[in-house]
């Protein structure tokens, strides 16, 4: 586990509700941005929930069209010479322009393919930031932004970056609509995240995110962070549910006479979601389980640090929001389906799972 | 300076091979399951990985600048009926996870890392500042169909695998420490000091020494012994 605590200096995101307090301030109305449509964009297919950046189509286009949302996100980020060796950026995502490259593989606009690998995407996106070229490309599907904030904080906490930035980005296309549709996990139901039922599902939604990060100092700060990775099914975990318990444990201590609330993944599965709402209950009883994926939707390798800014913004105002879209019975009694109104909490756990049976877990607390 | 040990490495050079060459060449080697079912860079990552798998306990950073570019293609041409087993290995880093789920072998810490121009750099700074004792650092590429056409898969496959450790011992085999550039004298030198993916992979297959630039912010002694 790192435990060097950094400063969370700065941190912002966007979805399809927003930048961080507009979506924040949705989700404690109990919004839901999944609205059902085809899987395959202008190929049609299953309708599907997904929660895609306001005006924004499936289907990419050249230049993306998400490029606007991402500099109006990056107008928040604190003015530095990022991409030099003492600011450098970590980039993280599990899609990049693989948008492009299903749109080139479709249409043959060879235009697409200025974005088609995640070495062109981000060279893309570092040009129009301007950023210099101190820059690590990290890809571990759903936890990607939790790698790149470990990654981030390593080269501060060491003394080799004064400040590192951590950007993240997925957006939708048919290729991930498409595969997740293939794996029957998302189908024409909207996930109900923690919620005992008979059939799980899960949405997709867009997502980007950055965070800034330096040693210790006032304010909030990340007190540590740990990882796991069972190895056991590239999409299902061990029925007895170590690897959840795994990843939390070193956190246990570091949490401990702190009051905190946890920011599960929760995207909607059945058998993740009761395994993780089950690992919870067990390590931190008392402290109350929300997850936001019912109305966002999954927001892919972003997902970490989507959510952090969230969390973020729930820990300033001490109004949490709760599990949107799900309803009792639940799999653990610790799940808050309504919002958590109490400004008493002075910590958060995030955690993130991906393929593989990764896991990523942070607790972020005031300094 | 940034330094470990190098305890162990293993690299595979299969440059233009066809891959169903690669795939009986290596399939031997591997579990039938394996075997069968692998990409073409997880046969490869697994062949140099085999003799450091017991040491891919902790601390697995893996780099490689386009991953799975043959499954990528090859899903993209299922839709409208995509395939859920290609779109699995697919994803980016899914190499590594091929094999250590054949084995069932957890890891505390899988950091794959992506293309850029300077990603051996990237993932030489990943691996030296990870606190666990013993690192395994491994990489490579596959080479890839059409893709490869248009310059966003590799011309050539290879891998590579390396155990480093923060003591010296018996079975040190060389030694890495990175370096940080004066950004004066980066600009002063003007070379061009980014060291492509496969020169790095060359640099370990030939087990030369090297002491030089490896990005614009990082210099790199390599030295076998």
């Amino acid at each position: 586990m790192d435990s060097c605590p950094v400063q969370l200096a700065a941190c912002g995101c966007v979805s399809a509700l927003g930048d961080a307090a507009e979506t924040h301030a949705a989700l404690l109305r109990g919004e839901r941005a999944l609205a059902l449509q085809p899987v395959h964009g202008a190929l049609g297919g299953d309708p599907v929930p997904l929660a895609l950046l306001p005006g924004r189509n499936l289907d990419e286009e050249s230049p993306p069209s998400w490029l606007p949302a991402v500099r109006r996100l990056m107008g928040a980020c604190p003015d530095r010479p990022w991409g030099d060796r003492r600011h450098p950026v970590f980039v993280t995502s599990s899609n990049f322009g693989v948008g492009n490259l299903f749109a080139f593989r479709h249409n043959g606009e060879l235009s697409h393919l200025n974005y088609g690998t995640p070495e062109a995407c981000v060279a893309f996106i570092a040009r129009e930031l301007g950023w210099g070229g101190c820059i690590t490309i990290i890809s571990h599907a759903c936890v990607s932004s939790n790698l790149g904030l470990v990654l981030a904080a390593r080269q501060v906490a060491s003394g080799i970056a004064d400040e590192a930035l951590v950007f993240t980005f997925d957006f939708l296309s048919p290729f991930v609509a498409g595969g997740f549709h293939a794996l029957k996990i998302l189908n024409s139901e909207y996930p109900a995240p923690y919620q005992a039922q008979a059939i799980g599902s899960i949405g997709l939604g867009d997502g980007a995110a950055f965070a800034v990060l330096r040693k210790a100092g006032p304010g909030l700060i990340i007190a540590g962070q740990t990882l796991y990775n069972e190895m056991h099914h590239f999409t299902a975990f061990p029925a007895d549910g170590s690897g959840f318990g795994a990843c939390i444990e070193p956190l246990i201590h570091l949490a401990s006479g702190r009051r905190i609330w946890i920011k599960g993944h929760g995207t909607g599965t059945l058998e993740a979601g009761r395994l993780e709402a089950e690992a919870f209950g067990r390590s931190f009883p008392g402290s109350p389980l929300v997850g936001w994926k019912g109305s966002l939707g999954h927001t892919l390798g972003s997902n970490g640090l989507v959510e952090l800014a969230l969390a973020v913004e729930s820990l300033h105002s001490g109004r949490i929001p709760g599990t949107v879209g799900s309803a009792a019975p639940t799999f653990s009694a610790n799940v808050a389906l309504g919002p958590v109104m109490d400004p008493s909490f002075d910590g958060v756990l995030c955690a993130s799972n991906a393929f593989g049976g990764a896991h990523a877990a942070l607790l972020l607390c005031h300094a | 300076m940034l330094e470990r040990h190098i305890a162990f490495v293993a690299t595979d050079d299969a440059g233009a091979e066809d891959p169903a060459f690669t795939r009986g060449r290596l399939r031997a080697g591997l579990t039938p399951g394996f075997g069968r079912r692998a990409t073409v860079l997880g046969l490869l990552i697994g062949g140099v990985l085999r003799e450091v798998l017991e040491q891919c306990r902790d601390t697995v950073i893996y780099a490689s600048a386009f991953g799975e570019t043959r499954a990528l293609a090859d899903f993209l041409d299922t839709f409208p009926h995509p395939s859920p087993t290609l779109f699995q290995t697919s994803v980016h880093p899914s190499a590594v996870q091929q094999v250590m789920i054949d084995r069932q072998l957890p890891i505390r810490e899988y950091i794959p890392l992506a293309g850029g121009p300077c990603l051996a750099a990237r993932a030489l700074v990943t691996a030296l500042l990870a606190p666990a004792d013993t690192v395994v650092f491994c990489g490579g590429e596959e080479r890839g169909s059409w893709m490869s056409g248009y310059k966003m898969a590799s011309d050539r496959g290879f891998a590579f695998a390396l155990a480093l450790r923060k003591g010296r011992d018996a079975s040190t085999r060389g030694h890495l420490g990175l370096a940080p550039i004066d950004e004066a004298e980066g600009r002063r030198s003007g070379a061009a000091c980014e060291m492509p993916f496969p020169a790095w992979f060359d640099l370990l297959h030939s087990r030369k020494n090297y002491d030089g630039p490896v990005s614009a912010e990082w210099r790199l002694e390599l030295n076998w012994t």
